[in-house]
């Protein structure tokens, strides 16, 4: 269920990728640098990981944390791709690796604020033109007691 | 009584006729539907529900009549006039009775499904005129259909005419009087000879009618309503009229071709001429089974897909019919 | 293309873009790029999201050659209400109102998601009558989301008998929810550490009788909707997603078993009472509309299978375990999944330490499923394109969020 961390370590190593892989409770997680995201997500599709499952993003207050979860059915094994990007940052689509990415890049980058290269349909998913990026933290909603004092 | 007089009082029966056909259709349609889905149909207005139809056609004669800006208003005016004369028009040759039609046409046969082929000319001008997509693809669709069912249908009934060698729908019926063996009912439906062409018939019926399982044209889960998309009040209430009187007509023929028109199995003739509405009761009685046999397909089958109905058209019912045509040709000549 | 109109609807079809799409992939189908051999012009209709068949509020963009498709752009968003971001404000006892929103069809199931991600972060042991009940509700949710799916999927064909029927035995279903969780769709039933309610008296027989009856009841559905010719003319060999399209395009659930991958959460992620729970998952082979409908009802057959077990083997105990009404899960990040009616449905929680979750995001397996729609639709009549999606079964209360 979960693959070995050295293992992923060395399997992103050959392929020069400079990442950290930690075993959390999230699962097993590389953290990539985000130019080496598109790579290291191909060298998890190369070692087998044949879909992807889901792709978020995290406003963690200073940047926003991006979010890889690859699967392989025929090994039953899960991992973890991660990558920092600051606010004004640009998503490298992975579609061409993972074609399931392509609208959910498109939902993160429009709820975050973000750019998105690489896409071939890089418009908005959910929200029309105008909107504030939603889940970013500095954009608020009411609070209950905004609603009670209206 | 003056033969002017006769044919106003006619058409004036024909035209009445229509109009309780659709409203008891209605009202019928609902009640299947509802029992063979069970839901129950209309319960609430009047007795058993039975005011539910005339208020729906209150309804509609008050709704507003919406015009689209952007529609072909002439055609978009005249398409249901196009589609509603016709299938009243369709009634003329009927035989209720004996000698009993609107007018006695030699060619009844012919011209009742050349009128009836007019009405997808008014369906294509409605799916033309409404300046929308969904009704475009719906007009184009009856038009397809049109092409490919007119031919099977009107092959379909030749060995029928073949055989009773009359084109007037009086005489056809009148060539399935008496029994065979002194037992079964001459009716064509008996010959085994005609069943094959009753199967074509009824298919190609069903289509020429829109009816499910072939009702491409309204098809509302894909092309949202079809032609009538843009229609609203009495403008679609006419069409609407239309389809179910097309219903009845081509039940009608199907009974008149196949089924004895208005006798009944083995009673004399005496009977019908003590009893003048014997006949058209028989008459309008087996044509409610058939309308009512059309409602329980309606009931309980899918859509075809229209590539199938193509298929099915050209590919086997032409050369069935055609093939049919030929053998009740021989068969006629040589055993008979 | 002087019609202003035309304009608009063409921006964002793929064959317009003015961006540089790359060289697309295997399994990437895209218009070709001029208009073929016959001059017909193409027709662009906007399907949706007022049609009776997109399920919703659903819109394809479609581009059509007579009734040939060749692009198809889903659009959707109509329906999006921010779950992700209203989640960052409410309890995680509360997390649930919102999940059943999101799927409203198989709302149990978005709420176990979220149960379990907190139950994860607090290493809470949930008692095994909680386990248990919660596979029932889920299980009886399965069916009931199931039947909801068969029944619109005629109607997607264009026969209306079998919709309801499928209503009738779901109303069953709906009732016997009702009484357990005491809502018929919206339950926020199972939360962090339990389920809210034990099982009311006498639910056993309720359930068992229906049980019954609805073997009876499936045959009928399979005789009546899948024994028919024409049905089954109509989705044989219909958007086939076969299995390396399926993974490609992240599909998860029915769709993707219907295409011969054996995967099931409940299975290879055991959670609830599942791992004792006797089942088995039905496949199917080539992945087209017929292989998804087989599976779906060979889903609904064992689903009923499931609900007597679970039924006959509910172990005595407590209902919940004792967690106190302000959760503050320490601070961390988790992945929880369970196999809703539509596919995988995640949650992958962040906590920092507060009583509402730092982000919330919810995977479901309908977006998924739309884009592999997306691929497949091109090159199939119009017709057809109802058939996908209604065999596909998404969801856009789920998909749009």
């Amino acid at each position: 269920m979960q693959p070995d961390a050295t293992t992923i370590s060395e399997m992103l190593a050959s392929s020069d990728i400079a990442a950290e892989v930690q075993t959390v409770l999230l699962g097993v997680v590389a953290r990539v640098s985000p130019s080496d995201a598109v790579e290291a997500l191909a060298a998890f599709k190369a070692a087998g990981y044949e879909s992807l499952v889901d792709f978020d993003g995290i406003d963690t207050g200073e940047a926003v944390e991006l979010t890889w979860r690859v699967r392989s059915y025929a090994l039953d094994l899960e991992a973890c791709v991660k990558a920092t990007l600051p606010y004004d940052g640009e998503i490298h689509s992975v579609w061409n690796v993972y074609p399931s990415a392509l609208m959910p890049e498109r939902e993160t980058a429009e709820l975050f604020g973000l750019k998105l290269a690489g896409h071939p349909n890089p418009k908005r998913l959910f929200t029309t033109d105008g909107v504030e990026p939603l889940l970013r933290k500095d954009v608020l909603i009411r609070t209950v007691e905004e609603v009670k004092n209206r | 009584m003056s033969p002017t007089l006769a044919i106003i009082i006619r058409l004036l029966a024909i035209l009445i006729l229509m109009l309780t056909n659709g409203v008891m259709m209605i009202y019928m349609l609902r009640k299947v539907l509802g029992h063979l889905h069970i839901r129950l149909g209309p319960v609430h207005v009047g007795p058993y529900g039975l005011l539910q139809t005339p208020m729906d056609v209150l309804k509609l004669l008050t709704k507003e009549d919406i015009t689209p800006r952007a529609v072909d208003k002439w055609l978009f005016f005249l398409a249901p006039a196009v589609v509603a004369v016709p299938s009243l028009m369709a009634y003329a040759a009927l035989p209720f009775g004996d000698g009993l039609a609107a007018v006695g046409l030699e060619t009844g046969l012919l011209f009742t499904f050349a009128v009836l082929s007019i009405v997808p000319i008014g369906i294509l001008m409605a799916g033309w005129a409404s300046a929308n997509k969904w009704s475009l693809l719906g007009g184009m669709r009856a038009a397809a259909q049109q092409i490919a069912y007119e031919v099977p249908l009107l092959l379909s009934v030749l060995p029928a005419v073949m055989i009773a060698g009359t084109m007037s729908l009086g005489g056809i019926v009148e060539a399935q009087s008496g029994t065979w063996l002194a037992v079964i009912p001459r009716w064509f439906i008996t010959n085994p000879l005609l069943w094959p062409t009753f199967l074509i018939f009824a298919i190609a019926g069903l289509v020429e009618l829109n009816q499910t399982p072939f009702d491409l044209s309204e098809g509302e889960s894909e092309i949202v309503a079809g032609f009538a998309s843009e229609y609203s009040a009495m403008k679609f209430g006419l069409m609407f009229l239309a389809e179910f009187s097309n219903q009845f007509v081509l039940s009608a023929l199907g009974v008149t071709l196949f089924f004895g028109g208005w006798m009944l199995p083995w009673a004399p003739m005496s009977w019908y001429e003590a009893v003048p509405v014997l006949a058209p009761a028989v008459f309008i009685t087996k044509t409610y089974i058939g309308i009512f046999v059309m409602m329980w397909i309606r009931g309980t089958f899918p859509r075809v897909r229209i590539d199938q109905l193509m298929d099915l058209g050209w590919k086997r019912l032409i050369p069935a019919a055609l093939f049919l045509i030929v053998l009740t040709g021989v068969i006629h000549k040589v055993v008979v | 293309m002087s019609d202003p109109r035309v304009d608009i609807m063409r921006v964002g079809l793929l064959s317009e873009g003015t961006h540089d799409p790359g060289t697309p992939p295997a399994g990437i189908r895209r218009a070709p790029a001029g208009v073929d051999g016959l001059t017909t012009e193409h027709l662009i209709i906007n399907m949706g999201p007022q049609h009776p068949s997109t399920h919703g509020v659903l819109r394809m963009l479609i581009e059509v050659d007579g009734e040939e498709i060749v692009t198809a752009e889903a659009s959707v968003g109509y329906l999006h209400r921010g779950i992700e971001k209203l989640a960052e404000h409410r309890k995680f006892n509360a997390l649930g109102t919102l999940m059943d929103r999101g799927d409203y069809v198989s709302g149990i199931h978005g709420e176990l998601a979220v149960a379990l991600a907190v139950e994860r972060l607090m290493e809470i042991e949930v008692p095994a009558k909680a386990d248990w009940i919660r596979s029932l509700v889920g299980e009886i949710n399965r069916i009931a989301s199931h039947l909801i799916w068969y029944g619109t999927f005629g109607l997607d064909t264009g026969a209306m008998g079998q919709f309801l029927y499928a209503m009738r035995d779901r109303e069953a279903l709906l009732d016997i929810l009702e009484a357990i969780t005491g809502q018929r769709m919206t339950f926020n039933y199972v939360r962090p550490g339990g389920v809210v309610a034990d099982l009311p008296e006498g639910i056993d027989d309720k359930i068992r009788a229906f049980c019954d009856t609805f073997d009876r009841y499936l045959d009928e559905h399979e005789a009546l909707l899948g024994g028919n010719e024409i049905f089954q003319a109509r989705v044989k060999g219909i958007g086939v997603i076969d299995a390396e399209k399926a993974l490609a395009f992240g599909l998860t659930g029915a769709n993707l078993r219907a295409a011969g991958v054996d995967f099931d959460v409940r299975k290879a992620r055991p959670y609830a009472a599942y791992p004792e729970l006797d089942f088995e998952v039905p496949l199917g082979t080539t992945g087209d509309a017929w292989d998804r409908y087989v599976v779906r009802m060979g889903e609904m057959r064992q689903a009923a299978r499931m609900i007597r077990q679970c039924i006959d083997g509910m172990p005595e105990g407590d209902y919940t375990a004792k967690v106190s009404k302000a959760l503050r899960p320490p601070a961390g990040e988790v992945y929880a999944s369970v196999e809703s009616a539509r596919g995988e449905t995640g949650i992958h929680l962040v906590t920092d330490g507060g009583d509402t979750p730092y982000r919330m995001h919810y995977r479901g397996g309908s977006l998924f499923a739309l884009q592999a729609l997306e691929d497949i639709v091109p090159g199939h009549l119009i017709a057809d394109v109802v058939m996908m999606i209604g065999s596909t079964d998404i969801m856009l209360g789920e998909l749009d969020r």
